[in-house]
């Protein structure tokens, strides 16, 4: 039974949408055929975009390991003061937007940049905003994938124990040979892992090459399928498959590297305490730089963000003359579709939280009951549609429901279809807390209801679910926002009536109307903040490892 | 026969009031949200019981969801309200417009509707120069934008992305003596050309670029708000494409559709386009603040057969210019 349900979720939410996309690669009339897909690779511009989707992430997850890596160092590893407040800030990148984030740091440097303006530090205009194109694209690529690299390494971190440095240190060696020849060595497959991570997201990542790419036709392979797909239609599916599995393989070459690096990880080290080191009078200038730094990537950005969505046109300087709230008046009372993408995200959302963390319970309950090689391989086969590029989702769900399905006709062009993409992306987070609550359950307690006679489904309602339900919420909130944010899957899956707030976003700012575009960010922010401190308040009732930051 | 046709004219306007007046009507369009959401609302001011729903994106794009829909068995649009006639000579051709011979067309010339009655131009919008007013050389010819002052300022939508853009190329190839060689010139002097006539906006409004091919009632409109930009008539004369709106054959409100086409039509329809910053279509409307004359504004002729029958060849000549 268990084992039924593990199957009946990981064959739909993950096999079928990924099969799908490789039969209509791959196949033409039910027989192998490779040439669609070779006709697709020898042209330029698939090349070109092979070859800077390949730049760019690369460079970009660089870029992360430089920023995360010495954040990790010292909020897992030193008694710095402020750890706490800089690890929350630092996770903020992951939840925010890329493209708000694109658009922030647009608004940040251009020529028009109200900020820099003030300070009398705007480039002259004619100057082309320095972040359009590859280096932009990188640079935001580190930012944002920057807690990635946090994560992971601070796991490496805290899993080197105390007495290997206080042996160490006992032996006469200092602090920075410690670090070089002690704690690095030991880190290496993390440092891997967390760059490979980096890589695969900037390979999947839509709204930055598209904001920041598209408006100079520097394009990667998802604004390519995207370019493909939006001014040609259904007609081109079977190339666009063909390239979106191309991007299926980049990322999971970058997922194979981060696995084969922590492959034995487990049980390398013994558990101790984790090593602490004192930074003695560097303790403040330490925090201080972090805080520096965090708030260079994040407040002076949101501030840009502000400051245009209140100014009348784009172009406008700011001031006490020209500053107007219509512009949050226009997208949150008068336009109908902004309106709706705000009820339609919320919605969709919400559902999907709420049925994944629903499905969560049993499916991490069948997982425990499988055989470990089994349930190892459920697992990361569940995990594929979150690692892989939305975008590629997206394509696999047109040719799953473009045609009419018995019963149910077709799904495109209705808000099911986004529906049903969000809880295949979604399902390993959901999944994840409910897993380790889980794993923290003592097993005495449905033992002894057991021994009074309770039987399983019983057992399940009356004892596991309700230990599980903070654990549960929390994935569900995890869900939620990420849902709620999200562009790359619904740029290419929505339709009238069923647009949400990234797609929204994307489409006033390219119709010009970027203050009414920086409102409907500033928005978003507002609400993603509001969840974060919601998930932050519940972190007492919840096992540890499930909030990134705690 | 003449007094039976007259009854039945005045019988068939008697009825018209009595179309649905109830239910939805499902837009797709090009217009900017802004002004898609105000036609909207007004429409709905003027029949509370009907509700729009709009959907707005690029004219190809909206074009490609349009035909992804028939693909999948489910149009939902019921009014297409896009940027070029062209367009829809070819959905026309395909039999997917229904016929509205009886809208009134009082005040439009014969050239700005179909003579079936399958598509109305809605107003004229033109596509000029737009300038950053920190710019030091102010355009006013097409061959100005190939001058070293404008060495890599140049931003221009992408004919792969808007509608108007296309027939925008189709037109200055076909009237400029340069041909195409003018756009090889743009090409070789940095001209950017991608995305729609809003990322050419942001660019030049933001100050990013200095000069930008640009539709006329965006410039005009946000200089009127403050932004620091020009819109400039060139003297060789300008593109115009007529927004066209139809009533799609696949429409599930095909009553509603035909009031509201006949709103857009209108007076008040035509007012409110003119109130948005837009050159009416119909005669006798006044033209929004920041136009010259409508007698000065040139617009240069271009054959809609001619433009329809060589698209892919217009589309494939301009990307391989422009290494797209």
């Amino acid at each position: 039974m268990p084992a039924a349900l593990v199957l009946l979720a990981v064959g739909f939410l993950a096999i079928l949408p990924i099969g799908r996309l490789m039969a209509t690669a791959l196949f033409v009339d039910g027989t192998f055929d490779a040439s669609l897909l070779l006709n697709r690779l020898v042209r330029g511009a698939t090349q070109r975009a092979i070859f800077n989707t390949l730049d760019t992430s690369l460079f970009g997850a660089l870029l992360a390991l430089m920023l995360g890596g010495p954040f990790a160092l010292l909020i897992a590893a030193t008694d710095m003061p402020l750890r706490k407040l800089q690890g929350f800030l630092l996770i903020l990148p992951l939840m925010i937007a890329p493209q708000v984030m694109a658009l922030a740091f647009m608004h940040l440097l251009g020529p028009s940049s109200a900020l820099l303006g003030a300070l009398g530090l705007a480039p002259p205009p004619g100057t082309a905003n320095p972040l359009l194109g590859r280096g932009g694209i990188i640079l935001l690529f580190g930012i944002q994938h920057a807690p990635i690299v946090f994560i992971t390494l601070r796991a490496g971190l805290v899993s080197i124990p105390r007495d290997y440095v206080e042996a160490a240190r006992a032996a006469g060696m200092g602090p920075a040979r410690v670090l070089r020849g002690i704690v690095l060595p030991l880190l290496g497959p993390y440092v891997i892992a967390a760059a490979a991570l980096a890589f695969v997201s900037g390979v999947g990542n839509f709204g930055i090459p598209a904001l920041l790419g598209m408006p100079e036709n520097y394009l990667t392979l998802a604004t390519l399928i995207y370019q493909q797909l939006s001014s040609n239609g259904p007609t081109v599916l079977p190339q666009v498959a063909g390239l979106s599995l191309l991007i299926c393989a980049i990322a999971i070459l970058g997922i194979g590297a981060q696995g084969l690096a922590l492959r034995r990880r487990q049980f390398a080290l013994t558990r101790g305490m984790p090593m602490q080191f004192a930074l003695g009078r560097w303790r403040w200038p330490a925090a201080m730089a972090g805080m520096l730094a965090l708030s260079v990537a994040l407040l002076l950005p949101a501030a840009a963000l502000i400051t245009t969505s209140l100014v009348p046109a784009y172009g406008v300087a700011l001031s006490t003359a020209t500053v107007t709230l219509d512009n949050y008046a226009e997208v949150l009372l008068r336009q109908a579709s902004t309106m709706r993408a705000f009820v339609n995200s919320s919605y969709l959302s919400l559902l999907a939280a709420a049925i994944l963390a629903l499905l969560a319970v049993p499916l991490a309950l069948g997982m425990a009951r499988l055989p470990r090689t089994f349930a190892r391989l459920a697992h990361g086969v569940l995990e594929l549609p979150y690692a892989l590029p939305g975008i590629v989702l997206a394509i696999a769900c047109i040719l799953l429901f473009l045609r009419p399905l018995p019963l149910l006709g077709s799904l495109y062009a209705t808000p099911w279809i986004i529906l049903i993409a969000y809880l295949m992306r979604f399902a390993a987070l959901a999944l994840k807390p409910v897993e380790a609550a889980l794993g923290q359950l003592p097993p005495d307690l449905t033992e002894a209801a057991a021994a009074s006679g309770a039987g399983a489904i019983r057992r399940l309602l009356t004892i596991t679910a309700p230990l599980v339900a903070p654990a549960a919420a929390a994935g569900a909130l995890l869900v939620f926002m990420s849902a709620f944010n999200e562009l790359t899957v619904s740029a290419l899956l929505w339709s009238s009536r069923n647009e949400t707030i990234g797609v929204i976003l994307f489409s006033l700012e390219e119709s010009g109307l970027s203050p009414q575009a920086a409102a409907v960010a500033v928005i978003t922010l507002v609400v993603i903040m509001v969840l974060l401190a919601l998930l932050d308040r519940l972190s007492g009732r919840l096992p540890t490892g499930v909030l990134p930051w705690r | 026969m003449r007094i039976l046709l007259a009854a039945g004219l005045m019988l068939a306007s008697a009825l018209t009031p009595a179309f649905a007046q109830e239910g939805k009507l499902v837009l797709y369009t090009s217009q900017p949200n802004t002004d898609a959401q105000q036609t909207a609302d007004a429409f709905m001011a003027k029949y509370p019981g009907i509700t729009v729903e709009w959907v707005r994106d690029g004219t190809p794009k909206i074009m490609a969801k349009f035909r992804a829909e028939l693909e999948a068995g489910a149009p939902l649009a019921d009014v297409l309200l896009i940027a070029d006639v062209v367009t829809m000579e070819g959905l026309k051709a395909e039999g997917l417009l229904l016929n509205y011979p009886e809208a009134d067309t009082t005040g439009f010339d014969a050239s700005l509707f179909d003579e079936d009655g399958a598509y109305f131009s809605t107003k004229l919008i033109t596509t000029g120069i737009v300038y950053n007013t920190a710019a030091t050389m102010v355009p006013a010819s097409w061959l100005d934008l190939t001058k070293p002052e404008a060495k890599g300022q140049i931003a221009m939508p992408s004919p792969l992305t808007s509608g108007a853009a296309l027939i925008h190329t189709v037109t200055l190839t076909d009237n400029l003596a340069e041909g195409w060689d003018f756009y090889s010139a743009l090409a070789a002097n940095g001209a950017q050309a991608s995305g729609g006539n809003g990322d050419v906006l942001t660019a030049v409004a933001g100050g990013e670029k200095l000069y930008g091919m640009i539709v006329d009632y965006l410039p005009i409109r946000e200089a009127a708000k403050g932004a620091p930009v020009a819109f400039v008539f060139p003297t060789e004369g300008v593109s115009a494409v007529t927004e066209p709106a139809a009533i799609l054959a696949s429409a599930h409100n095909p009553d509603n559709a035909k009031l509201f086409i006949d709103f857009l039509l209108s007076e008040e329809g035509q007012q409110l386009a003119s109130s948005q910053g837009y050159v009416p279509a119909r005669d006798g409307i006044a033209l929004p603040a920041g136009y010259p004359d409508r007698a000065e504004i040139k617009v240069l002729p271009y054959n809609a057969a001619a433009a329809l029958a060589n698209e892919t060849a217009n589309k494939e000549q301009f990307g391989e210019i422009f290494g797209q």
